[in-house]
């Protein structure tokens, strides 16, 4: 390995040194309880595939060059160098984590495999052996950002072909324009994905609470988050801090997307906005009156999927109970406890990467499936894109019977004139 | 083999105990210097109070009831047994009258703590060599245990020597001396060296040097930083 590229790996790693990272690498003694509380070890019982394998594989090289055990006695902990292999090695780990953080859940100490595995995932971009769709996807993201008047037109064109299939689900007042863009002093910023189905049901259920509200021109998701690039995530963040800071919005309302809530959510920094999910929001309209629920058939069963960035790793988890308890009478939980449901097994970059992850996908949530299955649902209902492919995929994949929605669509489906 | 003697029970237990404060002090030091990771780092939903939330993971371990109720009943055995041998030493020091609301002898339990504490180092080291733990384990692992139960072993011998088998050379009051005179820097080795089944104790006090040598630089520091890392998880 050249010299260069090897300082640029210790730098990265020393980058990330928190003092918080430091009491994960030093703390973890390897008890291995944490290894049947992720899917993928409980879905195919490899030991590589235990969060404790994967944490381990930048453990040892913290312990070559930041401990002093690593340089006295590096037998101890078989500690690593970086070389040549180190890429290939941490490919595997990096990106066989969903970042769920369920394991954290369960570890005596609250070892947080993600936090590690952000190290993993930066020194891979550092070697130039990070997926390169995700980097791809980041950049498109980033030059948005830069040049949103060349795509503005364009959106807009966009926006006024998918205006009826709004109207179809709530007709706009006389003399409202029924998806408002650049709106200055709107309540709400709403941020979207880029397909039409996470703008029309929300445009429909703002419309139906007379909510005052934009619609941004980016997107929410943030593919820099998924290739562990901190720069490139601040910056697909800043787009939509900056949006939000020249509307003047007093709530940044971001759509059903994990990642996206959970980034928006804890790393934007104090803001003059507040930031919630469009679930929160909905949960809010609901509770004040503001919109009406025509509920569905009392034998159609139901069931949830909590997106653990939005659930376990950021707290919105009786919202969408509630939404859903005023359409379905049949609901069914997943799990006894949400914060220890299983992760439906597309994070962390895996969805994104489409079929080049399809099998270790598919492999990796057998125990989501079962949990899906043991329901008897006939409705799996969820508030994340990534969960929601994942979940279509199982269904397709382990022939489950059910079908799977979004909450959003689901609540615009039961809205009542 | 006096001079040995002598190294192991002065010098080297000076050295030991420097290394363990100032070792471990360093690590929160480092830990404290270092930047702050500004997100939460919290899991959901938030359970209240969270104070006693934490002491509770942090200390009886739920989660690991929950999914390994075997190996926490171990756990938890281990880790009570280690904080009673931890006041027996203190008692070796002096007398804690608080300690004496269940009377007993100094060391409680008879010898049974000591027994415990090695039946569960016996477990763990026995997990380690089932699969997939075998497969992550390091050579550290193996050591701390090693070091644990030597420890351990020596100094149950110890007690076992003086209440089962009926030795009397070695008694409370020269462990006593022994350490109120390291102390005091004026130490003085002759009540426990070089009489009855001293050996056993010059033994013991090697294997807990090493150990004391090697846990700044060890996993074993989840001892400190176990309820901070708890807090965290708990956002509190």
């Amino acid at each position: 390995m050249e010299p260069k590229l090897h300082q640029e790996m210790l730098k990265a790693i020393s980058d990330k040194l928190t003092g918080v990272m430091q009491m994960y690498l030093d703390t973890c003694s390897r008890c291995g309880i944490c290894a049947s509380s992720c899917h993928v070890y409980a879905s195919t019982p490899e030991f590589e595939n235990t969060p404790v394998y994967r944490a381990e594989s930048i453990r040892k090289i913290y312990k070559k060059y930041f401990k002093l055990q690593g340089k006295l006695l590096p037998m101890m902990g078989e500690a690593a160098s970086i070389n040549d292999n180190t890429a290939d090695l941490l490919k595997k780990t990096a990106y066989s984590c969903t970042g769920c953080r369920r394991c954290m859940v369960y570890c005596p100490f609250g070892i947080d495999t993600q936090q590690i595995m952000s190290i993993a995932k930066l020194l891979l971009l550092r070697a130039g052996s990070e997926p390169e769709i995700l980097s791809m996807l980041a950049d498109v993201s980033i030059s948005k950002g830069d040049s949103i008047d060349s795509i503005k037109e364009s959106f807009l064109k966009g926006l006024k072909k998918i205006e009826s299939e709004v109207i179809k689900k709530w007709q706009t007042e006389a003399g409202k324009i029924t998806i408002p863009t650049d709106v200055e002093n709107a309540d709400i910023l709403y941020v979207a994905l880029a397909g039409a189905h996470s703008i029309i049901p929300a445009a429909a259920i703002f419309n139906a609470a007379k909510e005052s509200w934009t619609l941004s021109f980016f997107e929410a998701v943030n593919f820099g988050a998924f290739v562990g690039d901190p720069a490139k995530t601040q910056l697909i963040l800043d787009r939509i801090i900056k949006e939000a800071l020249r509307l003047k919005v007093k709530e940044v309302c971001i759509c059903e997307c994990g990642t996206a809530y959970r980034i928006m959510k804890q790393a934007s920094g104090k803001q003059p906005f507040k930031v919630s999910s469009i679930t929160e929001v909905h949960a809010r309209y609901i509770r004040e009156g503001r919109i009406k629920i025509k509920p569905i058939s009392d034998d159609i069963s139901v069931t949830y999927h909590d997106p653990c960035q939005i659930a376990r790793n950021a707290g919105v988890i009786d919202e969408p109970r509630f939404i859903i308890s005023k359409i379905a009478k049949d609901y069914r939980e997943m799990s006894p406890d949400p914060k220890t449901n299983w992760c439906c097994g597309g994070g962390g970059g895996l969805v994104a990467l489409g079929d080049e992850t399809i099998d270790f996908r598919m492999k990796s949530s057998r125990v989501k499936a079962d949990q899906v299955k043991k329901t008897g649902a006939k409705i799996l209902v969820t508030a994340c894109e990534n969960c929601h492919t994942q979940l279509e995929n199982l269904n397709e994949h382990y022939k489950l019977g059910v079908e799977v929605k979004f909450l959003s669509s689901m609540l615009a489906d039961a809205l009542m004139q | 083999m006096e001079s040995v003697y002598y190294i192991v029970l002065v010098p080297m237990v000076y050295l030991a105990f420097f290394v363990l404060v100032a070792g471990s002090l360093l690590q929160i030091v480092k830990v404290a210097k270092r930047k702050r990771f500004v997100p939460t780092l919290k899991i959901f939903p938030e359970q209240k109070p969270i104070f006693l939330r934490v002491l509770n993971d942090a200390f009886l371990f739920p989660m690991v009831r929950r999914s390994a109720p075997v190996l926490w009943f171990f756990l938890m055995v281990f880790h009570l047994c280690l904080f009673l041998l931890l006041l027996g030493h203190i008692e070796l020091i002096y007398d804690v009258s608080f300690f004496q609301v269940i009377a007993h002898d100094i060391f409680i339990g008879k010898g049974l703590v000591g027994l415990s504490i090695l039946i569960c180092l016996i477990f763990f080291l026995f997990r380690r060599f089932s699969s997939p733990v075998r497969q992550f384990s390091v050579p550290e692992d193996y050591f701390i245990l090693l070091l644990l139960f030597l420890t351990a072993f020596f100094g149950s011998q110890m007690d076992w020597a003086r209440t089962w088998y009926g030795y009397g050379e070695l008694t409370t009051d020269g462990y006593r001396n022994y350490l109120t005179s390291l102390i005091f820097l004026r130490p003085d080795i002759r009540d426990i060296a070089y009489t009855g089944h001293s050996f056993m104790f010059v033994l013991h006090v090697f294997f807990a040097n090493l150990l004391f040598l090697f846990f700044p630089f060890s996993k074993l520091v989840h001892s400190i930083f176990a309820l901070p890392m708890n807090m965290i998880r708990r956002g509190a």
